[in-house]
């Protein structure tokens, strides 16, 4: 019997007018947004990539120097893009996609796209994650607030339950042939996206269509999640109007008012310096030491020295005391930016669990961190790329002190290194978390999501058996 | 008359024993009983509010009695929720149809749903064009039907169901004589089949003219019940002006 069901609410869906021009529509913008995208994505790997070998070149070819100075002229790093990040590009608009390696600094990324555009442009930029977590789901709405209130105020639920039909199979039948219908608008979609996964640039992690296929999956439970809600409402509400209402709203606190609130409580519960602060902390720190992490002592580190290598004077050392002192000048500030960003990273990570438990009220919210993860642009892996490039920073000017307290001497200043030791330091080859971590950090969302499916269904089920008549 | 059995010596199709309903404190339906056998056709006449469509209701299963039973083929419908709907069809005063399908694919979903999924096209077709349907509108959407074609289509559901009894709320409601007349005739042919109608009403002529019985209802009370054989349209019309006054 549910086949018949299931054929007809097909049909029924695929034959109004309504439905073909809002999919039309739907299904434009998310294979725009898809390929662009994708195109986008591909033009910044392109970019990154060209960027990383120029910097490497100028690494390479700084010439003979001081290696210190090697290490103030740095080096810049690139934040590679994962495969699917052309579905959600999640914070790297604004957390910045490079960072300028140097001696003695741990600094910001740079290359953030959201700064350089304008207000206009950041509320219209598109992505595919943004069609399917707020533009699918009203879809769905529109599908389905009459699917039960509807068919009771034309009269037909009255004929349709008069025949014997079950009213959970009714709505199953009904929930199945609506999905049907959504499959014409998303099956092709995801084609798309798989073979646009299929030709990418693969990216710093393994099994980018696993990804896709895990990101399809979530997607597939946030948007069953809102078929089965938008069918409670619908079984629930005595006219069709008023279950379309109740959605609407629902559409609008869980795409708009939930996120914001998200920000505000998360920044409430867990506030974060100002830039400025920050910075005027950092400095503090760095000229004074804070909480047991202390400058190093010059006089004691040469005295030290002096008697480690029983000589009298820093010109009759072996190694070059300037650069045992910038080495232990660069493990003490090392120390303090551990100390300040590793606060900072960690208020962050505490705001996105805020995050995640706001999701109880919107699943947006779950389905957004997910979607980020898997995209490999959510907050956690700017911060594992950032922690490899600092530690990638912190080995090339070990390097380059080492040599410099090795092969030259005290008052030396004329040492000059080359090539040879620009080589030593091995291009930045950073491999990205695998999918079980970025799984393992999303736990809370995965739950809340599941949650969510669950209590909308048992709600669904619980609603429809009371449906009344009319 | 023994009860659970009615006047032609059937067991009863369709039967009311108390049965009764309350909203709040309004009483809709009070201690009705009725018998309705195999090839009777029970017209419910009364004003509106009188209890006919809560009747019609307690049959289908809609609602819950607030006492007494309603029994279809002698299974109680609080009990036998779908057992009794498999027996039952039912046309409301208005049809209400998908607009986007035709009027065969309405009648092929009704059917398949009411457990008749392996009637031939063909076989529906000629059940639609039986319930008075031409024949070239069959295929055509209903958003193009009046409301005497959906109408019919609505009957044709009913005869494609095979049910052992009919339940019509206000059937003829807004039809116009020829399209009402085309449908006495059809539950004139379903009776002689031996399906038992239940039909409410306010149409005095069409219960004296299609009615084997006559119940005149009352503030949810059955005030009186007659044989259409023994009596005439106007001593109808008379008898039940009679049970208005107060």
């Amino acid at each position: 019997m549910i086949r018949h069901i299931i054929r007809k609410e097909f049909t029924d869906v695929v034959r109004d007018g309504r439905f073909r021009w809002c999919s039309i529509l739907v299904g434009s913008l998310l294979l725009v947004s898809l390929g662009h995208g994708w195109v986008e994505s591909q033009r910044v790997q392109r970019e990154r990539q060209a960027a990383q070998a120029t910097a490497r070149e100028h690494w390479e070819g700084q010439g003979e120097k001081n290696p210190h100075s090697a290490a103030h002229y740095g080096i810049y790093a690139f934040k590679p893009r994962l495969a699917l990040s052309f579905v959600d590009d999640g914070v790297d608009p604004y957390a910045g996609t490079s960072v300028w390696l140097e001696a003695h600094r741990q600094n910001d990324f740079m290359l953030r796209p959201a700064q350089d555009a304008s207000a206009a442009q950041r509320i219209g930029a598109l992505t595919a994650a943004q069609v399917l977590q707020h533009l699918v789901p009203l879809l769905i709405i529109l599908l389905t607030f009459g699917a039960l209130a509807g068919e009771r105020e034309r009269g037909t639920l009255r004929q349709l339950l008069a025949t014997g039909v079950g009213r959970r199979e009714l709505a199953t039948g009904k929930a199945l042939g609506l999905s049907g219908a959504l499959a014409l608008l998303l099956v092709p979609a995801a084609a798309v996206g798989a073979a646009a996964l299929v030709v990418a640039t693969p990216g710093p992690a393994a099994s980018p269509l696993a990804r896709g296929a895990v990101l399809a999956g979530i997607y597939l439970v946030y948007f069953g999640a809102f078929l089965a809600l938008s069918l409670a409402v619908s079984a629930w509400a005595r006219s069709a109007r008023t279950a379309l209402v109740v959605l609407l709203a629902v559409w609008v606190v869980n795409g708009f008012v939930a996120p914001r609130v998200a920000v505000d409580l998360s920044k409430w519960l867990h506030p974060t310096p100002s830039a400025l602060q920050f910075a005027r902390t950092m400095e503090q720190d760095l000229g004074s030491g804070v909480d047991g992490i202390a400058p190093p002592d010059r006089a004691a580190i040469t005295q030290a020295l002096l008697e480690e290598h029983g000589v009298d004077s820093v010109q009759a050392l072996p190694v070059n005391e300037t650069g045992i002192y910038l080495q232990e000048s660069e493990e003490f500030s090392n120390q303090i930016f551990d100390r300040n960003y590793g606060a900072l990273w960690d208020t962050f990570e505490r705001q996105t669990v805020v995050h995640e438990a706001v999701a109880a009220a919107a699943p947006l919210l779950a389905v957004r961190a997910l979607s980020m993860g898997l995209a490999g642009t959510d907050v956690e892996q700017h911060r594992h790329f950032a922690t490899a490039a600092e530690t990638y920073r912190r080995e090339m000017v070990l390097l380059m002190n080492n040599d410099m307290a090795m092969n030259s001497r005290s008052g030396d200043f004329t040492y000059a290194a080359g090539r040879e030791l620009w080589e030593e330091v091995p291009p930045l080859d950073y491999a990205a978390p695998g999918m079980g971590w970025v799984l393992g950090n999303r736990v809370l969302s995965l739950i809340v999501l599941a949650a969510w499916l669950g209590g909308a269904i048992l709600v669904a089920r619980a609603r429809v058996q009371r449906a009344e008549v009319g | 008359m023994q009860n659970g059995e009615s006047r032609a010596g059937h067991a009863p199709l369709l039967e009311a024993r108390g049965l009764s309903k309350n909203y709040g404190d309004t009483r809709a339906l009070d201690g009705l009983d009725l018998t309705i056998a195999p090839g009777e056709v029970y017209c419910l006449l009364g004003p509106n509010g009188a209890g006919k469509t809560t009747t019609i209701n307690l049959f289908l299963g809609f609602v819950a009695p607030s006492g007494g039973q309603a029994l279809v083929s002698g299974l109680d419908v609080a009990t036998h929720d779908r057992e009794t709907k498999q027996r039952l069809a039912y046309i409301p005063e208005q049809v209400m149809l998908y607009r986007n399908l035709s009027g065969l694919e309405n009648l092929e979903y009704f059917a398949a749903l009411g457990g008749r999924g392996s009637l031939g096209r063909e076989r529906l077709t000629e059940i639609l064009v039986e319930a008075g349907l031409e024949r070239d509108a069959v295929d055509r959407r209903v958003s193009e039907y009046s409301k005497g074609m959906r109408q019919k289509v609505g009957i044709a559901i009913a005869i494609a169901k095979e049910a052992d009894a009919l339940l019509l709320d206000e059937p003829t409601s807004g039809l116009d004589p020829k399209a009402s007349n085309e449908f006495s005739a059809l539950v004139e042919r379903l009776r002689g089949r031996g399906v038992g109608v239940l039909m409410a009403t306010h149409d005095l002529f069409r219960a004296k003219d299609t009615g084997t019985r006559v119940g005149i209802m009352r503030y949810g009370r059955l005030v009186t019940e007659l044989s259409t054989d023994e009596i005439g349209h106007a001593d109808l019309e008379r008898i039940y002006l009679e049970h208005m006054h107060d």
